[in-house]
């Protein structure tokens, strides 16, 4: 069995000296910057800040050591083994024939050692937060391991292992898709006005909260609790203002330093995607691994015509545990909603999406239920206030702007809900054939989900007595896929559009 | 394909956990005005919030005690060769279609109070979501398991001769 590079525990060692660094000064934080701090303390603290420090890198020390001694892996034609953990020792063993996806990833630092991660994935439900394999190597080892294994997926060993694949690149200058800086720039801003929408929504709920605050303020009723709670309301306020420009930086850092170099190739039955300048990505998967494709719109994308293209690969989405990670399931992250057909063209023929065949019969169902349970969430609190403010023998004032404020703000989302189901009622819609089942869904974030209907489990329909009557329902298709989120919702169709979806499920 | 609806001594299940509940519900409406008599707090303050409080409390006990008898009519479920139907919910309607060939494994599991009743649930796994049966007596789950373990086995030989 073949040991690990060498270099993994050099370029380990390093990120755990900045682990161990920010761990010893968050503990010794007090003693360093804390109000009654002086440099005695300081110095007399020194020598065992300087022990600890020493115990614990020894500790990453001798544990990595252990791992490159007891982790290992081997490649034969049939399988992939590999041997991994100190504590908990984990041995695998995965049939090439079985393998979902591989993926390559190197942050900074294995950069500078040029070492770099590879996960192989078989796609099995326990592996939806962790992969199979884990293999730590050089960059040039690991580049030809991703080359053989997916020469082995496809049972072409022998004649392509030392032949170089047909490549179609689709990002270089000349090509079909490039995620440019004036994009990346285009995207950011995008997202912000995104963030900027809900944030001026969230401040127009807080101003009728802060207006009511002020009237019991005035009035002198809660005492010091009205001023709490104007407090409250104002930190959440500047809490969500900061949350947006946090927002705004990350985003940045997303656009430029996270999809650096954003390249999609194909390469014979393989699709390879890389990405990244501090942490790069190469993640390969078969074409025929591809479980559905969803190309999103948010509002102010939609008002500008863009659009996300999204990718459901089991086994391809991750190795952080974090399911809904969009960045490793991005097959293009921006691009003009015209061009997708085109794109999907060049790397996904099968998953070009089709017209609706059917739209939601009725515009009504979208809001009854919405404006049932609110109106009678509404009209108990506000009789419930009522009644305990006249007991309380609360001025007349007060009991109105409170009256007024619970009235305002489910005004409010009743207007939010209305808007969101016209775009839900425009949106909403299905095509089934034999060869893809197109689904069309989302209020203000448009969703066009397309799969195959061998990828079908189960439908399930969803309506109320009433609807039923009339002939409405909702269907509810789950998808083969390890992902959390398996499931397709299109609302409020004709209810023959079931009959339909079930002969595929069946077939 | 015929629809069965559960057996009746579901119900006995059901009205046991809502028994539960109501109990729980009721307890922590008194809890609450205990600790409002020993605060010695103002009579219509008291008021207000046992009001407040109270009215919640009996529109929860209303709809625990309600709700058993109002699933068990709409509750059916049935199979043949090809698929599973399972139909549920009160206000929204529900109809689930499993096809029989992309079942993965099938479990049969039996709380405590299950148990003094002999009732079961079962749980059919998918590649993508499991699915519930629920509640099965003992011996109509066990009967369930068979005839989907020999569908499912009948159907894996038909395709091994559809491919020779």
């Amino acid at each position: 069995m073949k040991r690990f590079d060498k270099r993994y525990i050099y370029s380990s060692l390093l990120s755990d000296l900045f682990s161990s660094l920010v761990l010893i000064f968050v503990v010794f934080k007090e003693f360093f910057l804390g109000d009654e701090a002086n440099t005695e303390d300081i110095i007399d603290i020194l020598p065992v800040v300087a022990i600890i420090f020493a115990v614990v890198y020894l500790c990453f020390i001798v544990y990595r050591i252990l791992y490159y001694k007891t982790s290992g892996y081997e490649l034969t034609q049939t399988e992939i083994k590999c041997n991994r953990g100190v504590f908990v020792r984990k041995r695998s063993i995965l049939e090439c024939k079985k393998i979902h996806a591989v993926n390559k990833k190197q942050n900074l630092i294995q950069r500078i050692f040029g070492v770099a991660v590879l996960t192989v994935d078989s796609g099995s439900t326990n592996t939806s937060t962790q992969a199979e394999i884990t293999i730590i190597e050089s960059e040039k080892n690991v580049d030809e391991l991703l080359n053989k294994l997916s020469a082995l997926k496809d049972n072409t060993a022998n004649a392509l292992v030392n032949e170089q694949k047909e490549e179609i690149l689709l990002s270089e200058d000349d090509s079909l898709y490039r995620f440019t800086s004036k994009k990346k720039m285009l995207y950011t801003l995008i997202n912000i006005a995104s963030t900027a929408f809900f944030t001026v929504l969230f401040g127009l709920l807080a101003i009728i909260v802060l207006s009511v605050c002020k009237l019991m303020l005035q009035q002198n009723f809660l005492g010091t609790w009205g001023e709490y709670l104007l407090y409250a309301t104002l930190i959440t306020l500047g809490a969500i203002l900061l949350f947006s420009s946090f927002s705004f930086i990350g985003c940045m850092i997303n656009s430029f330093i996270g999809y650096y170099n954003f390249r999609i190739s194909k390469r014979g039955n393989d699709i390879q995607i890389s990405f990244g300048l501090l942490e790069k990505h190469t993640n390969t998967f078969s074409y025929d691994r591809i479980k559905a494709v969803k190309i999103s719109q948010g509002l102010v994308q939609r008002m500008l015509g863009f659009a996300t293209i999204k990718l459901e690969v089991i086994g391809y989405t991750n190795d952080t545990g974090n399911d809904n990670n969009s960045e490793l399931g991005v097959l293009v992250p921006f691009c003009k909603y015209d061009e997708v057909s085109e794109i999907l063209g060049k790397v996904l023929p099968d998953y070009i999406p089709d017209k609706k065949q059917t739209k939601s019969v009725s515009y009504f169902p979208f809001v009854s239920w919405f404006m049932l349970i609110l109106g009678i969430t509404t009209s108990v609190l506000l009789l419930e206030s009522i009644a305990v403010m006249a007991l309380l023998k609360v001025p007349s004032t007060v009991i109105t702007a409170v009256s007024l404020a619970i009235c305002g703000v489910a005004f409010v989302i009743l207007i939010i809900k209305l808007i969101s189901a016209v775009f839900s009622y425009k949106n909403n819609g299905l095509s089934a054939s034999i060869d893809k089942i197109t689904v069309y869904n989302g209020g203000f974030t448009r969703n066009v989900t397309v799969f195959k209907p061998k990828n079908l489990i189960a439908t399930e329909n969803v309506a109320t007595p009433m609807q039923k009557k009339a002939g409405i329902t909702s269907l509810v298709m789950h998808l083969k896929t390890n992902s959390l989120s398996n499931e397709v919702k299109v609302n409020i169709q004709s209810d023959v559009i079931t009959q339909d979806v079930e002969k595929l499920l069946t077939l | 394909m015929n629809m069965k609806k559960l057996d009746k001594s579901v119900l006995k299940l059901w009205y046991s956990r809502a028994v539960i509940i109501s109990l729980v519900l009721i307890g922590m409406f008194a809890s609450v005005a205990v600790i409002l008599i020993f605060a010695e707090a103002p009579s219509n303050v008291t008021l207000a919030i046992l009001l407040g409080a109270g009215s919640l409390d009996a529109l929860l006990l209303f709809v625990t005690l309600i709700m058993p008898i109002l699933r068990y009519k709409m509750y059916s479920w049935g199979y043949d060769d090809r698929r599973i139907i399972v139909k549920q919910g009160v206000i929204f309607r529900q109809s689930v279609v499993i096809p029989i060939c992309q079942i993965q494994d099938l479990h049969q599991t039996q709380g405590p109070i299950m148990m003094a009743f002999g009732l079961s649930d079962v749980t059919i796994s998918t590649a993508g979501s499991n699915f519930n049966i629920s509640t099965l007596t003992t011996k109509e789950a066990e009967a369930l398991i068979d005839d989907l373990e020999s569908i499912l086995e009948a159907r894996l030989e038909e395709q091994k001769n559809e491919k020779i």
